[in-house]
C-alpha cells in the first residue's frame, strides 16, 4: 500500500520534475516559480471542474496557465534583463495572491468530484486498486514521450543547444531569448500540470501546497542522475520519473518509520533540504576527499 | 559583396572615451578573401563586431549583398553571416552529439517540430565531415565535449560555412591551437570557403598566415585602416616588411613618419607610398 502511493505519486509529481529538468538542466534556467505553478495548476483546474467542466478540460487550462506563467518569468529574465532567479521568485509571489484570487479562498475541496485520472481508469476498465497506479503512469509516460520527441525536433535542439551555448544559437540565427521564454512556459507548464494531477489526485487545492516544490522537483532530478548515471536525453528523461518515485518512495518511509528515529512531518522538509544539499555539494566534497581543488 | 563605409565607433569608458573604429570603409568583393592584422586594441574585433551586428556603430553603414544590415540584429544577420571566435568552445555545444551539432548549423535559423537529425540529411552531413579528413564522420554520435580543440574549431568552421553565408567572420580562429592543429584548421578553412566562394574576413596576429591566405591584407591600428592591399602587391610581401611596419606605427602615431624615416622596411617605396597616400576610395574596390 505505501509502495503503491508512493508509485502513484512519483508518478503524477514526476510531470512537475520533468517540468524542473527542462529549466534547470536543458535551459540551465533556475526557475523557481514551479512553487508557485503547481498550486496554479491545481487552482485552475480545481476551478473549472467545481464549475462543471470535464476533468480532462480542467487539465488543459491548468497546463496553458503554466505556460503563461511560465512565459511571464521568461519574459522577465529575456526582456527586462531582471536575474533569473529573481525572475522566478517575483512570478512565484505573485502567483501565490494570484492563486487565492483564482479560488477565492485558500483551498478548494474537490471530494466527490471527478478525477481525470479515475474517469480514465473507468474508461480503461482497469483492474481494481491499480486504477490510479495505471493511469499515472500512462499520463507521465505520455508527457515523457511527447517531451523526448520534443527534445529531437529542430526546435527542442536548439533550445538544448541554448543551455549550452547561447552565443553559438545567436550565431545560427535563433534568438535565444525567444528560445527560454518558450521553454519555461513548456517547463511551467508540465508543473501547473502535475498539481492539477495532485489535486484531482489529493481531492484538494490548497494555496499552501507548492512550498517547496522546487526542492522536491530537483531532488528528484539529482535521485534519478544519481541511480541511473544517465548519458542521453532518453535516459536523462527515465531517470528524471525514477528519481521522482524514489523521493517519494524516502518520503513515505521518512514519514512511515522516522517517527521511531524520532522524525515528524513538520521535519521533511528540513530532510528534502539536505537531501539536495548533499548531493549538490557532493562533487566538491569528492573533490576535497582526493585532496584536490574544486 | 560587403561594404563597410565610414563607420565609426566609440565606446565610454567612464569618462574615458575610447575610439575603437575611426571613419574605417572597406569593400570586398564576392569571393574575396581578407586577411586583417593589427595590433592589441586596433579595433579587429570590434569591426566584426559591428558587421556581425554585435554591436550598432555610432556612425556609417554596412551593407551586404545589397542589403543595408546596419540595423538589422544579430540573430537576422546569421542567414548571411557565418562567424568563429578564437575560443573553440564558443562555437559548438558541448553536450550536444558531432551529428546534432552539424545539423543545427545545416538548418540554421529554421525552427519547426520536424526532427534535428533527418535521415535524408544524415548522408549529406557524413559527407561534409569526412571531408576535413579528421576522423569525425566516424565520431558523430560523441558527445563535441570530448573532442579535441583543434577537432572542435575545424567543425566549428564548417557549421559556420555548411549554408553558404554571404560572409564568413574569423576572429583569430586558430590562436587557441597548437602549430599543427593551427595549420590544419586554416587548410580547412581556405578550402571550404574557396569551394563555396564565401567572401571572408580573417583576423590573425600571425604574419606569416596573413600573407599566406587570402587575397586581400587589411592592417588596422588605433581604429583605423592603415594599409590595404590587393592581390598584386601582397604577393611580392614578405613577413618583414609587415614587422618593419609595425614597428613604424609603433615608434609613432602617425603612420606617415614611415614615408620620412623610411625605417629600414623592405620594399619600402612600395608600401610607404601605400600608407601615405591611403585615402578612402583607394581601398574601396569592387
Ligand atoms: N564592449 C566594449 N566596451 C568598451 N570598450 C571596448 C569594447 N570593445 C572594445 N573596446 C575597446 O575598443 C578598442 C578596440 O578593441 P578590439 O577588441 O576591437 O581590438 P582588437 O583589434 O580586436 O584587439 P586584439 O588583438 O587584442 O583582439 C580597445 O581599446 C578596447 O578596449
Ligand atoms: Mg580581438
Amino acid at each position: 500500500m505505501l509502495f503503491l502511493h508512493a508509485v502513484e505519486q512519483g508518478l503524477i509529481y514526476g510531470l512537475m520534475a520533468l517540468g524542473v529538468y527542462l529549466s534547470f538542466r536543458v535551459l540551465s534556467f533556475p526557475d523557481l516559480s514551479v512553487d508557485g505553478t503547481l498550486p496554479l495548476g491545481a487552482a485552475v483546474a480545481a476551478l473549472l471542474v467545481l464549475r462543471g467542466f470535464s476533468p480532462y478540460v480542467a487539465l488543459l487550462g491548468a497546463f496553458g496557465a503554466g505556460l503563461v506563467a511560465g512565459a511571464f518569468t521568461g519574459a522577465l529574465a529575456t526582456r527586462l534583463r531582471i536575474p533569473g532567479l529573481l525572475a522566478g521568485v517575483l512570478t512565484m509571489i505573485m502567483l501565490y495572491s494570484l492563486n487565492l484570487r483564482i479560488m477565492g479562498r485558500p483551498n478548494l475541496s474537490l471530494l466527490g468530484r471527478p478525477s481525470a485520472l479515475l474517469r480514465l481508469a473507468t474508461t480503461l476498465a482497469v483492474p481494481k486498486g491499480y486504477e490510479v497506479l495505471v493511469t499515472s503512469g500512462i499520463f507521465a509516460g505520455g508527457a515523457l514521450l511527447l517531451l523526448l520527441l520534443f527534445l529531437f525536433t529542430e526546435l527542442g535542439g536548439a533550445m538544448r543547444a541554448v543551455g549550452q551555448n547561447p552565443d553559438m544559437v545567436r550565431t545560427l540565427g535563433i534568438a535565444p531569448e525567444n528560445l527560454v521564454v518558450l521553454g519555461l512556459a513548456l517547463a511551467n507548464g508540465l508543473v501547473a500540470l502535475s498539481g492539477a494531477f495532485v489535486a484531482q489526485y489529493s481531492g484538494f487545492a490548497d494555496v499552501g501546497m507548492g512550498i517547496g516544490t522546487i526542492v522536491a522537483g530537483l531532488a528528484s532530478v539529482m535521485i534519478g542522475e544519481l541511480l541511473l548515471r544517465p548519458r542521453g536525453i532518453c535516459t536523462h528523461l527515465v531517470a528524471v520519473m525514477v528519481g521522482s518515485v524514489g523521493y517519494r518512495l524516502a518520503i513515505s518511509l521518512a514519514l512511515r518509520y522516522g517517527a521511531t528515529l524520532g522524525f515528524t512531518a513538520s521535519d521533511l522538509r528540513l530532510l528534502t533540504a539536505l537531501v539536495v544539499l548533499g548531493a549538490l555539494a557532493a562533487p566538491v566534497i569528492r573533490a576535497a576527499l582526493r585532496g584536490e581543488e574544486a | 559583396m560587403l561594404e563597410v563605409q565610414e563607420v565609426t565607433k566609440t565606446f565610454a569608458l567612464g569618462a574615458e572615451r575610447v575610439v575603437a573604429l575611426a571613419d574605417v570603409t572597406l569593400a570586398l568583393g564576392e569571393g574575396e578573401v581578407a586577411t586583417v592584422i593589427g595590433s592589441n586594441g586596433a579595433g579587429k574585433t570590434t569591426l566584426l563586431n559591428v558587421i556581425a551586428g554585435v554591436c550598432r556603430p555610432d556612425r556609417g553603414r554596412v551593407v551586404l549583398a545589397g542589403w543595408d544590415i546596419t540595423r538589422w540584429p544579430v540573430h537576422k544577420r546569421a542567414h548571411l553571416i557565418g562567424r568563429v571566435f578564437q575560443d573553440p568552445l564558443r562555437g559548438t555545444a558541448a553536450g550536444m552529439t558531432v551529428l546534432e551539432n552539424l545539423a543545427l548549423a545545416s538548418r540554421k535559423g529554421r525552427r519547426g517540430l520536424w526532427p534535428l537529425v533527418h535521415r535524408h540529411r544524415r548522408q549529406s552531413l557524413y559527407a561534409a565531415v569526412a571531408q576535413l579528413g579528421m576522423g569525425l564522420e566516424k565520431r558523430l554520435q560523441e558527445k563535441v565535449a570530448h573532442l579535441s580543440g583543434g577537432e572542435r574549431q575545424a567543425l566549428t568552421v564548417l557549421m559556420a560555412t555548411l549554408t553558404r553565408p554571404k560572409l564568413l567572420l574569423l576572429d583569430e580562429h586558430t590562436a587557441a591551437l597548437d602549430p599543427a592543429n593551427a595549420e590544419k584548421v586554416v587548410r580547412i578553412t581556405e578550402e571550404l570557403v574557396r569551394e563555396n566562394r564565401i567572401t571572408t574576413i580573417m583576423v590573425t596576429h600571425r604574419m606569416d598566415q596573413a600573407i599566406a591566405v587570402g587575397e586581400r591584407l587589411v592592417m588596422m591600428h588605433k581604429g583605423r585602416v592603415v594599409l590595404d592591399l590587393g592581390a598584386g602587391e601582397k604577393r611580392r610581401l614578405q613577413v618583414e616588411d609587415l614587422v618593419a611596419l609595425f614597428r613604424s606605427l609603433g615608434v609613432s602615431d602617425d603612420a606617415l613618419l614611415l614615408v620620412r624615416n623610411g625605417s629600414g622596411c623592405k620594399g619600402d617605396g612600395d608600401l610607404g607610398h601605400l600608407l601615405a597616400s591611403r585615402q578612402p576610395t583607394s581601398t574601396a574596390r569592387p
